[in-house]
């Protein structure tokens, strides 16, 4: 049992953690802006190679380098939609999707310009996980999944109790109502972009902390980012964190009965579960 | 020496350029015509080649395989395979808006790619199927080399046909009528998924096809030949600039492009060592930005489609009303 | 003829259309202060379209539309909003994922400062909402949702407010509530414009009606004289 927990449920909860921290940026992207970010997996790699870069460029700790990762990224991402999303508005939301897939290609080659396609890590050396009454955990894996409640809450706080954040769930709800409540529609896009750049990074480090940094690392994570959202339902901020959740213990798990190459394809089977059983997701979302 | 060393070239290109012919035919058949947004084109091209290569091989010890049919029965069965793989995909999305055929056709080629890495007793793994045999592949390597040429310019000629008689049967014009006015079409009792589905899967045999040519062509089939992303994004960009919606736009957007691609390694590969590994990456950077800037300045493409009505396939996701200066 | 004293709202000879063509041809009507105006007429007559105009949300081609002293024939609607003019959309008028609360303060969005009195206003007009406050506006009856509709346009404290078929769909009792609300709006002192499609019940409640038909003024009176008018009564056989 406690090895059940060790080598199985821990690691499931802390890469559910960071699936948890992109699919609620899916969902985001999805509620509001109403397209599938294909770059999104991306992003976060770009988050956490900046935050690699500030860290290997002026050794600092990597937690202190955290947040200007955020920050950069939630402006890159701002400026992504400037330029390149932007005058597709009006246009059918496919052809944003179709820009995203090419930002996607574009994100990561720049990396593999700037950074190289080895793998990079953030600190050198073997670190001992902790016994707690028999449970072993890295100060990495508490504090992931620890920052990832705190972001959800401080998200949540936002949406709920700020004139803003209500602002961003009425876009979601109803645009027209919004626009006609006098909601301006370009302060929510740059707010949402934000908020999923800065998700995106954070994602992005908490993978790489917790292994390694490498340029595929984001894409490597769309599949189950995105069947995180779907399976929590689209929309639903607590549905993205709950479908992270399953979906990172569902990989994990899923080594005791499949060979563990397919670990991957957990997600895959679990999106196409959702979209065939239940596509408004767990907690009853939108269908984009 | 040099103008056969050019020759040579020149034929390997044209037929390079033929087999990305048929997956930007069969991709315009999907989006040009169904409005279905495939996003993971390599992995029916994946399943082609290694569906032609498993069937039309030697037998090999630790390996299926060895059924040493002949290589028509190899294509064939390599698009039909792929047709059967693109089936329940689409399916599964088919009442959800592209986007989910997007994220789910990712998917299903990340798990073909799984598969094929994995999978030894299949398809043998990173060492990949060899001895693939090559049609007429006993002739001297310059006359071989021309016949495949031949056959695969053949095989485009007769796909482009089919495509353009579908396009003015009823079946084409209802397809039509349907990208061109969703609720309309719904209206009057057209059954919109199911010709979506027969669009997916036309087009999916395309690609299953364009893979097996790949795997006969170069005799050999590995999991590294093509990067899946790279080759994925390619065809997409060959559509939108040739034309999408438009046969002969594919075609030419195939040429172009490929051109474009081969040219831009040409130049790479002069440059010293450290440069050219990077330069790969500057070049996948230029052709994404590549998209971006056909879709922002010519979204029609080179060839935009003569029909009337826009040759991006509208979806039904409702007009805003026109903002007025405040 | 132009603004007289009382008219809050004047609509001359107006024209104008969503695209190139035009779905009104000449459109006059007035609205006074705490007044009830209706405007009815078949379907397609350009009613809704009508109180669009007023919204901002068309492309005036011709005549002029004046409101509060001002000529607000060009106005973007944001402007509209500002200046007193607040619209209830006729299907998706709420956020019917915010509370009802919410919903309000969505509704104020524009307004700076302390937003009680205008809370008070709204809970004291729509009783029923007090204990719905904290319900999520899909919950609601389509009454209970309509009265959210409008307090959300209450919110601003508007001159003008524009209702679009308020009663759509709704069973009779809770139509006469409707109708017994927008009186109780009328008497606090807003004036309402209203489209109607259930033309009788609306020109026995409105102070003064038009009858709109293919774009243009037809008739017009008060209610009674309308529903008494013989050729009004074939228009709407039924009706």
């Amino acid at each position: 049992m406690i090895d059940l927990i060790n080598f199985y449920i821990v690691p499931g909860l802390v890469l559910g953690s960071i699936y948890a921290l992109g699919a609620i940026g899916i969902t985001l992207v999805f509620s509001i802006l109403r397209f599938a970010h294909l770059a999104h997996g991306d992003l976060a790699t770009l988050g956490a190679f900046i935050a690699f870069a500030i860290v290997s460029g002026i050794g600092a700790s990597p937690w202190a380098a955290l947040p200007f990762a955020m920050i950069a990224t939630a402006i890159v991402a701002v400026g992504i939609d400037k330029v390149f999303y932007d005058y597709l508005k009006e246009r059918p939301k496919i052809l944003t999707v179709m820009a995203s897939l090419g930002m996607a290609l574009m994100v990561r080659s720049v990396i593999q310009v700037v950074w190289g396609v080895d793998s990079e890590s953030y600190a050198r050396g073997i670190v001992r996980p902790e016994n707690y009454f028999g449970i072993r955990l890295k100060d990495r894996e508490i504090l992931t999944v620890l920052a990832m409640v705190v972001l959800v809450v401080v998200l949540q706080l936002f949406l709920q109790k700020t004139k803003w954040g209500k602002a961003m769930r009425a876009m979601s709800d109803n645009p027209d109502l919004a626009r006609l409540s006098g909601v301006d529609n370009r302060l929510v896009t740059i707010m949402t972009w934000s908020i999923v750049g800065g998700l995106c990074a954070a994602a992005g480090f908490f993978l790489g902390i917790n292994s390694e940094v490498r340029s595929m690392m984001g894409w490597n994570m769309l599949l189950p980012m995105f069947a995180a959202a779907i399976l929590g339902g689209v929309g639903r901020i607590e549905g993205a964190v709950l479908g992270g959740l399953i979906v990172g213990l569902a990989e994990e798990l899923s080594v005791l009965i499949l060979p563990s190459e397919y670990k991957a394809a957990m997600a895959f089977a679990i999106l196409l579960f959702m979209l065939v059983v239940r596509p408004t997701g767990l907690l009853r979302g939108k269908v984009l | 020496m040099e103008i056969w060393g050019l020759l040579n070239y020149a034929i390997f290109m044209a037929t390079f350029i033929g087999i990305y012919a048929l997956l930007s035919l069969g991709l315009n058949i999907q989006w040009g015509l169904g409005g279905l947004f495939n996003a993971g084109i390599a992995g029916f091209f994946g399943v082609g080649a290694y569906t032609s290569a498993i069937l039309t091989t030697q037998p090999v010890d630790g390996r299926l395989g060895g059924f040493d049919l002949p290589i028509v029965i190899g294509w064939i069965s390599a698009m039909i395979v792929a047709m059967l793989i693109a089936w329940p995909i689409e399916k599964i999305c088919s009442r959800l808006r592209s986007d989910y055929l997007a994220i789910a056709t990712i998917g299903i080629a990340e798990v073909i790619r799984l598969v094929i890495k994995s999978e030894d007793w299949l398809t043998n793994s990173a060492r990949g199927i060899t001895q693939v045999p090559r049609p007429f592949g006993d002739l001297p390597y310059f006359e071989s080399q021309l016949a495949y040429l031949v056959i695969v310019v053949a095989l485009v000629i007769v796909a482009y046909v089919l495509i353009e008689r579908q396009l003015k049967s009823p079946w084409g014009r209802m397809m039509r009528a349907i990208r061109d006015n969703e609720p309309a079409a719904r209206a009057m009792g057209k059954h919109i998924e199911s010709r979506r589905q027969e669009a997916f899967i036309f087009g999916a045999a395309f690609m299953g096809l364009g893979g097996a040519l790949f795997a006969h062509l170069n005799r050999s089939i590995t999991p590294e030949a093509i990067d899946p992303m790279v080759a994925t994004f390619l065809i997409w960009i060959m559509l939108i600039l040739g034309g999408s919606g438009n046969n002969r736009g594919a075609i030419l957007g195939a040429v172009v492009v490929w051109i474009i691609w081969s040219f831009t390694e040409i130049l790479t590969d002069q440059l010293p060592h450290e440069y050219a590994i990077k330069a790969k990456y500057i070049r996948i950077f230029l052709i994404g930005l590549m998209l971006q800037l056909v879709l922002r300045f010519r979204p029609e493409g080179l060839l935009p489609e003569p029909q009337s009505g826009t040759p991006m396939p509208s979806e039904a996701t409702g007009q805003k009303t026109k903002e007025r200066e405040a | 003829m132009g603004l007289q004293t009382g008219d809050v709202l004047s609509m001359q000879d107006y024209r104008g259309g969503y695209g190139d063509a035009d779905i009104l041809h000449s459109v006059s009507l007035t609205v006074g202060e705490k007044e009830i105006v209706v405007i009815v007429g078949p379907n397609g007559a350009g009613k809704s379209t009508a109180m669009k105009a007023v919204f901002g949300l068309l492309k005036t081609r011709g005549g002029s539309i004046h409101f509060d002293g001002n000529d607000v024939s060009r106005w973007a609607p944001n402007k509209i909003v500002q200046s007193g003019i607040c619209y209830v959309p006729q299907v998706e008028n709420v956020f019917r994922e915010m509370t009802v609360h919410e919903n309000l303060e969505m509704g104020a969005f524009l307004r700076k400062g302390d937003l009680r009195d205008a809370f008070d206003r709204v809970y004291t007009l729509f009783p029923d909402l007090v204990a719905k406050r904290s319900a999520l506006a899909g919950s609601l009856s389509g009454g209970q949702r309509q009265m959210v509709a409008m307090g959300r346009a209450l919110m601003l404290d508007p001159k003008l407010l524009l209702l679009d078929e308020p009663t759509a769909g709704l069973s009779p009792r809770y139509m006469e509530q409707i109708f017994q609300i927008t009186r109780d709006v009328r008497d606090a002192g807003v004036s309402i414009l209203l489209v109607e499609q259930h033309a009788k019940q609306a020109l026995a409640f409105a102070d003064r009606g038009y009858v709109l038909a293919a774009g243009a003024n037809r008739h017009t009176g008060t209610g009674a004289e309308l529903l008494a008018d013989r050729e009004v009564a074939e228009m709407f056989l039924g009706g």
